[in-house]
């Protein structure tokens, strides 16, 4: 007996190995709502299930990506992908959604909407749902055929939902699809690009929508200048206004310390050496840089301009601890509660208070630090 | 003797049973390669049963030997095994590593001399008196005098070492072009030029008001020298021009358009990154002022690549990069130079690297550049004619032909599919190595009127079973993409 259940335990880690463990379906049920119909491909020869189950296996270990933030229709795409083990049903299902994509009106094939950093040329297009103006709608075109299939994947997982949805998607989410393993890394940093410049761009609708409900302002058409602003603008009233934090802060962070320098795509290294990937790593890693003393710099920096009345900075980096926008920044200080009473805030908006802080603290922004909560008020309001 | 042939079981040819039957053209004994002698050793008793055998193999059905296997890639199938990085598996298939004009190959005499230099002799140059440092400082000229002997260059001094063929590019144009180069003056490239050798003196043009002209393609996309032989003028200053392109294939004539350039007074810097590793390049017959090629691509290490520049052209030229070596006094508001070569090797170089490239000369000398060329004609003419019986590829560059040698590299289309579509599957579904993109040659593919291509290229320890392997992968790639359309 005893010999059989020491055989057994023997036999069982194997076991383990081979059956893979699909921990990051999601919990509730989904539907196929998507236009696309998946059928059972015949098997190739080529194909190695064994194989392919243990990289699949291990893309999940090194992905650590909160399911629960991604858009259920993406959800929907990466559990078609993880059902399918061989690397060339992965990229006929590719090439499939690519098929399904319309073609992108020439007049769009401009500069403005190029993705850059592909070895192929990428287009997309961002605009507003007809029916929900919150949401945002993607279009895409692609010479590449695997690129197009790329493309299409986000193009049918992201449209239709609000742009703070589609700009919280972590990069990360493309280990679940289990293609990085079978695409080469410039493609991937394409993938990376393209999903940074749709993010980019449901932001410039956000912001637009964001203005105009703020400053009863007209809406500015889609102009890169306006991008600017308009994003800082959006963030204070996410962040400002919102008291649930979640891991969307994370991504704002990301967006807002990048370079923006008011063209149509602010990640310009990104761009030029083609490595996404790395580039967002790089944000991470750069956040390493912060030497500490975060807090005070930012206490000293608000006294100085702000001289205010009162003056609370709360590091609450430990609440979003192990979150993708944390990962890499292990001593805290990314997450900030900021009260301020100043008299520099008379007259401003709230949307201007907001902004007159985050410039103010750019430096902090583009070293690490991801997401502030403001409270400003003047003296007279506190 | 001929019983036991009979007697050979009817598997795949394995490699010794190949090498063993290859008609030998040239035999001779290679002294550098002692593991081939017992082979190369010319015996006639061998190739007259070798012959007798092949007569056999076609009619009996047991043995299943295809002629061509017998006298096919036999310096490839040879020099394979000194590649320890080509016996491995990518995505589950055999490398087939066939993207070699990016960069080649290392055999393992060239890791060996890498690796001696820093377990056994690793020590500053030209600086310490100490034993380590002589050896090493030995070692780094006797480096420089092979890459001189390799060129057939008449002076160590005339090479400098660099870290690639585009930082000595730029070494020319910082250092000979802007002090030489004036507003009116023109510097003549070719549309084919790679982009290291465009750039840098787009930028001197910027500083000194010359400018560049391009010689563009004829039909039979090579590079117009009657057009070549028009541009060039009194105005002409610099000609700037590659032996061999690294897309299209195709080879100048070069000892002819540094005499036409010399005789309008004109200097020429060949970019030869693509022909020093596959032929002989003789800068005493071919005549160039400046002439550049990058250790890589010759089965060197990385990091390095050298400056051929006449002596007294280099002599003539003020510093590029300053620093320590290249001084000869320094004191606090100017500094006096060295000499050239040391005058354009500040700081400290990359010496193991320099002695790794030694290595590489002499692993290429031991088989021959000539037979390292002979053999990659035939591969060449192989690939070509192979690629162009696939439907709907569209090969870049001149087509072979007893005049015109190509290189053994393909550029090409494939008609409705994205060169990196193709490329991506031949990785992925077949673990070929081809490369897809521009190639360093946007020029060249705006005026072909593409926006990229994908690329083959080999070496000489790629052979013709290999480029079956691509062919077949090719195809079935094609088929993949065209059942989606």
């Amino acid at each position: 007996m005893s010999s059989l259940s020491s055989s057994l335990r023997l036999f069982s880690p194997k076991l383990r190995q081979t059956f893979p463990k699909s921990p990051f379906l999601p919990s509730k049920p989904f539907f196929f709502s998507s236009p696309i119909s998946f059928q059972r491909l015949p098997r190739s020869p080529l194909s190695e299930p064994l194989r392919a189950q243990q990289q699949h296996q291990r893309q999940q270990r090194e992905a650590e990506v909160d399911l629960s933030v991604l858009p259920p229709r993406l959800q929907e795409i990466i559990a078609l992908f993880q059902t399918v083990a061989e690397p060339k049903a992965k990229y006929q299902q590719l090439l499939h959604y690519g098929a399904q994509l319309p073609p992108l009106d020439p007049r769009f094939k401009t500069d403005d909407h190029r993705v850059r950093g592909c070895v192929s040329q990428v287009w997309v297009r961002a605009f507003r749902d007809a029916d929900d103006h919150a949401a945002v709608r993607f279009e895409a075109d692609s010479d590449s055929a695997l690129t197009k299939g790329l493309a299409a994947l986000l193009v049918f997982g992201l449209s239709g939902y609000p742009a703070t949805v589609v700009a919280s998607v972590p990069p990360g989410f493309v280990h679940l699809l289990g293609l990085q393993q079978s695409l080469t890394p410039s493609r991937n940093n394409g993938f990376l690009n393209m999903l940074k410049l749709m993010q980019q761009k449901a932001l410039q609708f956000y912001s637009e929508v964001g203005d105009s409900e703020i400053n009863g302002v007209s809406e500015s058409k889609g102009s890169n200048s306006g991008a600017k602003d308009g994003v800082l603008d959006d963030k204070n009233t996410i962040l400002g206004e919102k008291t649930d934090k979640t891991g969307k802060d994370s991504i704002f962070g990301e967006v807002s310390s990048a370079n923006w320098s008011g063209d149509s795509l602010p990640f310009g290294d990104l761009m030029v050496d083609g490595h996404g990937m790395n580039s967002a790593d790089g944000v991470q890693k750069s956040s390493n840089g912060g030497i500490g003393g975060r807090r005070e710099r930012i206490r000293q920096r608000l006294e100085r301009e702000l001289s205010p009345v009162e003056l609370e900075v709360e590091d609450i980096s430990y609440q979003h601890a192990g979150h993708a926008g944390v990962r890499g920044n292990g001593d805290g200080e990314t997450h900030f509660n900021l009260r301020v009473v100043s008299k520099e805030f008379e007259g401003k908006s709230l949307v201007k208070r907001h902004r007159l802080v985050y410039d103010l603290l750019q430096e902090e922004l583009q070293s690490g630090l991801h997401a502030l909560s403001i409270d400003a008020k003047t003296p007279s309001e506190a | 003797m001929m019983a036991s042939f009979c007697h050979f079981p009817a598997s795949p040819p394995h490699q010794s049973l190949s090498k063993l039957l290859s008609p030998l053209r040239r035999p001779r004994p290679h002294p550098f390669l002692p593991n081939v002698l017992c082979i190369f050793n010319p015996n006639r008793n061998r190739i007259r049963a070798g012959s007798q055998f092949r007569r056999l193999s076609l009619s009996s059905s047991s043995i299943a030997l295809p002629p061509e296997e017998l006298d096919s890639s036999s310096l490839g199938d040879l020099t394979r095994p000194d590649f320890p990085i080509l016996h491995q598996e990518v995505n589950g298939f055999n490398l087939v590593y066939l993207d070699n004009a990016a960069t080649s190959q290392k055999p393992t005499a060239v890791l060996k001399a890498l690796n001696k230099y820093y377990e056994s002799y690793n020590s500053n140059v030209h600086r310490a008196i100490h034993s380590l440092s002589a050896e090493a400082t030995d070692e780094y000229e006797q480096a420089r005098t092979k890459v001189a002997a390799f060129i057939n260059a008449s002076k160590p001094k005339e090479i400098v070492f660099t870290r690639n063929a585009t930082e000595a590019i730029n070494l020319v144009a910082y250092s000979w072009g802007l002090s030489n180069l004036r507003s009116g003056d023109e510097i003549l490239l070719t549309i084919a030029e790679h982009h290291s050798a465009i750039v840098p003196w787009q930028l001197v043009a910027q500083k000194t008001g010359a400018s560049l002209k391009f010689v563009g393609l004829t039909k039979e996309e090579v590079p117009d020298i009657e057009q070549l032989k028009e541009l060039l003028s009194v105005k002409t200053k610099i000609v700037v021009i590659h032996h061999v392109s690294n897309v299209l294939g195709s080879a100048l004539p070069i000892e002819d358009v540094v005499a036409w350039s010399h005789s309008v007074g004109a200097k020429v810097l060949v970019d030869a990154c693509q022909s020093i590793p596959h032929m002989v390049v003789d800068v005493q017959k071919l005549d160039p002022d400046f002439l550049v090629a990058s250790s890589h691509k010759m089965c060197g290490p990385t990091g390095v690549g050298f400056l051929y520049g006449k002596s007294e052209l280099l002599s003539a030229m003020p510093p590029f990069l300053g620093g320590g070596e290249m001084i000869a006094d320094v004191f606090q508001d100017y500094s006096t130079f060295a000499e050239p070569p040391s005058r354009f090797e500040a700081g400290t170089p990359a010496i193991g690297e320099a002695i790794g490239l030694g290595a590489a000369i002499d692993y290429l000398m031991g088989i021959g550049m000539q037979r390292i060329h002979d053999y990659e004609k035939e591969l060449a003419n192989y690939l070509y004619l192979s690629l162009l019986a696939i439907p709907n590829v569209r090969i870049y560059g001149p087509a072979p032909s007893e005049t015109v040698h190509r290189a053994s590299l393909c550029s090409f289309n494939v008609e409705n599919i994205h060169p990196t579509d193709i490329a991506t599957i031949l990785d992925k579904q077949h673990g070929v190595a081809i490369r897809s993109g521009h190639h360093c040659a946007q020029p060249l593919h705006r005026s072909l009127g593409i926006s990229a291509s994908a690329r083959a290229s080999l070496y000489f320890y790629n052979n013709k079973k290999e480029i079956d392997v691509f062919i077949r992968a090719l195809k079935d790639t094609i088929d993949f993409f065209i059942s989606f359309q």
